[in-house]
């Protein structure tokens, strides 16, 4: 019962957030001043003609009106059409997503992996050597912008080392999940670009309970390998979930770097050339997306986390 | 000072130094074509030329202003407005509304970074203020959160109690007891916000934002060049090595400086 109301409570608090994005959203593409009738109408436009497109779009009504007809359009599943290629936007929107989905899962899996194998192993002793050879490279990685990352292996694959293909270039009609090769670098940037600060967090996290009264009392005691190793993660694993949420909702922002320099027909490449091309239904609706996406991830996360307290902590926590 | 601290200050130092002071020492003009397209190094164009053939010293040095100054822009602002709700919703006894507001806080943070600077250069296209108001609006919830749990934990303090039974007025229990205790925090916060704003504007000019091309930037350089890595790597890694530089020389400079004070793993404040 206790759950089901935070439960409730949680989704609430994300639909609230979502319908603020969406404000924001149409805010800034169609009050701001670029909005659709400078590009339908084009640069030397006269006044009359500016009018005449503002007036087809339905532009000349007042915006509060235009944002409650684009909300109940969405939510029936109309998302419009492109300014630029006149498709379908819902459409486009779906293949995207699946595109994206080739590369965001796979590098979210290697990012887990690596996140949570060099994390544990640097937390199990920390000021060993692993711990500070890790604890620098991941100071430098940290320090490094996603784009950097990725630019750094694009080079070092096609000039240094060139085994694998650098533009994703997916043959009409396959889909980039028939094309495993294509998906390795961009993957690989992603993890990691992400995966240092969560490294740095799971570290500090299994630090802790290495350091806890209970860890000592059963070092003590004999326990060890597998049995000591299933102890701390065991004690470590709430707040990690948290951390890996808050992570894989991060991979969203760094594909837009990475599935643009990479070319992946993806969300993020697919909104960058929207804004540059001020497209605008199409803008609006990969803004929503992300942004819908980001939030699932982290409610996930937060279901996963609560499952995962002991309930005694999450009822002083939620009372 | 340590050695350490010493190694860490120098580059970043240079870094900001090459930045703002650069335009000022660029040796020609960085718009035009003085050459063919990534010629090598050679002694009159010491890092060569780029993918239009232009000397790469003088974008180099014309291109770190522009980006240093957004971020300066939006780490003060994102300070001032942290500041100000962060110390009222740390110290105000309407618990209910602090709330409120740091779900909406909370639930800005959520959001990817570069889509809301997305979003706003859609809206405000080859804008660079449109940058800063964008670094500005995804690094303040952090701002938010870290200056409303310093300011609360002092409020809860003996001598801001005694302060209170004393009947100081909230201007001065704000100045003389809650300032000292949150000044040392609200610096590396904003030190932390300054390298996450390089980074930022660094990407924003990667993807195409701010100020049209031909203008010169540090995230603009790298992508324009990275077809010519063969031929001439240095209008790449030269930006590169710059952001970089400045980027882990703040960093480690503020963990040696703040300890565990302020710990941006745990606020995940990334770009």
């Amino acid at each position: 019962m206790r759950t089901a109301r935070w439960l409730t409570v949680r989704v609430a608090a994300h639909a609230a957030t979502l319908t603020v994005l969406s404000a924001v959203i149409f805010w800034a593409t169609e009050v701001l001043p670029g909005d659709a009738v400078g590009v339908l109408s084009g640069q030397d436009a006269t006044e009359a003609e500016r009018a005449s497109v503002r007036e087809a779009l339905g532009l000349d009504r007042p915006p509060l009106q235009r944002y409650g007809a684009w909300v109940v359009d969405a939510l029936h599943g109309d998302l419009g059409t492109s300014l630029i290629s006149g498709r379908d936007v819902g459409e486009i929107v779906g293949d995207r997503l699946g595109t994206s989905l080739a590369v965001l899962v796979p590098a979210a899996l290697l990012a887990l992996l690596l996140a949570g194998a060099l994390g544990t192993a640097a937390g199990l002793r920390p000021g060993g050597w692993l711990d500070r050879v890790l604890s620098g490279v991941t100071l430098g990685l940290v320090g490094t912008p996603d784009f950097l990352v990725a630019t750094a292996l694009l080079a070092a694959f096609t000039v240094g080392w060139p085994v694998l293909p650098a533009v994703a270039l997916v043959p009409a009609g396959q889909t980039l999940w028939q094309h495993p090769d294509l998906v390795v670098l961009p993957a690989l940037a992603l993890a990691l670009g992400a995966f240092g600060a969560t490294m740095r967090l799971l570290r500090a996290e299994v630090g802790q309970v290495v350091a806890s009264p209970y860890a000592e009392l059963a070092r003590l005691n004999g326990v060890r390998g597998a049995a000591y190793l299933r102890l701390v993660v065991t004690n470590a694993a709430a707040p990690a979930v948290h951390a890996f949420a808050l992570m894989t909702a991060g991979l969203l922002g760094g594909a837009i770097v990475v599935e643009t320099l990479f070319n992946v027909p993806g969300l993020g490449q697919e909104l960058t050339t929207a804004v540059a091309y001020r497209d605008v239904p199409l803008v609006q609706a990969l803004g929503l997306t992300l942004g819908a996406a980001t939030l699932a991830v982290l409610l996930v996360g937060d279901l996963v986390t609560r499952a995962l307290t002991p309930p005694s902590r999450s009822t002083r926590e939620h009372p | 000072m340590t050695a350490r601290r010493v190694a860490a200050l120098v580059p970043a130092v240079l870094v900001l130094v090459v930045a703002l002071a650069g335009p000022w020492a660029a040796p020609g003009s960085p718009t035009s074509p003085v050459g063919g397209p990534f010629a090598p190094a050679d002694a009159q164009h010491v890092l060569g030329t780029d993918v239009l053939g232009r000397d790469v010293l003088a974008r180099v040095l014309v291109g770190g202003r522009t980006l240093v100054l957004q971020a300066v822009a939006a780490t003060v602002l994102g300070s001032v407005v942290g500041l100000v709700v962060g110390t009222w919703a740390g110290a105000t006894h309407r618990t209910r509304v602090a709330q409120v507001v740091l779900r909406v806080v909370d639930a800005v943070a959520a959001l990817p970074a570069l889509l809301l600077l997305l979003l706003l250069a859609a809206g405000a296209p080859g804008s660079d203020v449109a940058v800063v108001v964008a670094i500005t609006c995804v690094s303040v919830p952090f701002s938010v959160r870290v200056v409303r749990e310093r300011t609360a934990a002092l409020a809860a303090t003996d001598h801001v109690l005694a302060a209170l039974a004393r009947g100081d007025t909230w201007w001065e229990r704000l100045r003389c007891d809650v300032a000292p205790g949150l000044a040392p925090v609200a610096v590396a916060e904003a030190g932390l916000r300054f390298v996450a704003a390089t980074q930022l504007a660094a990407t924003a000019g990667f993807l195409g934002l701010g100020a049209p091309a031909p203008a010169a930037g540090w995230g603009r350089m790298v992508r324009e060049n990275s077809t010519g890595l063969a031929l001439n790597p240095w209008p790449v890694v030269v930006p590169a090595l710059l952001l970089i530089a400045l980027a882990v020389g703040v960093a480690a400079l503020l963990d040696h400086a703040s300890g565990p004070a302020v710990d941006a793993d745990r606020t995940g404040l990334r770009a």
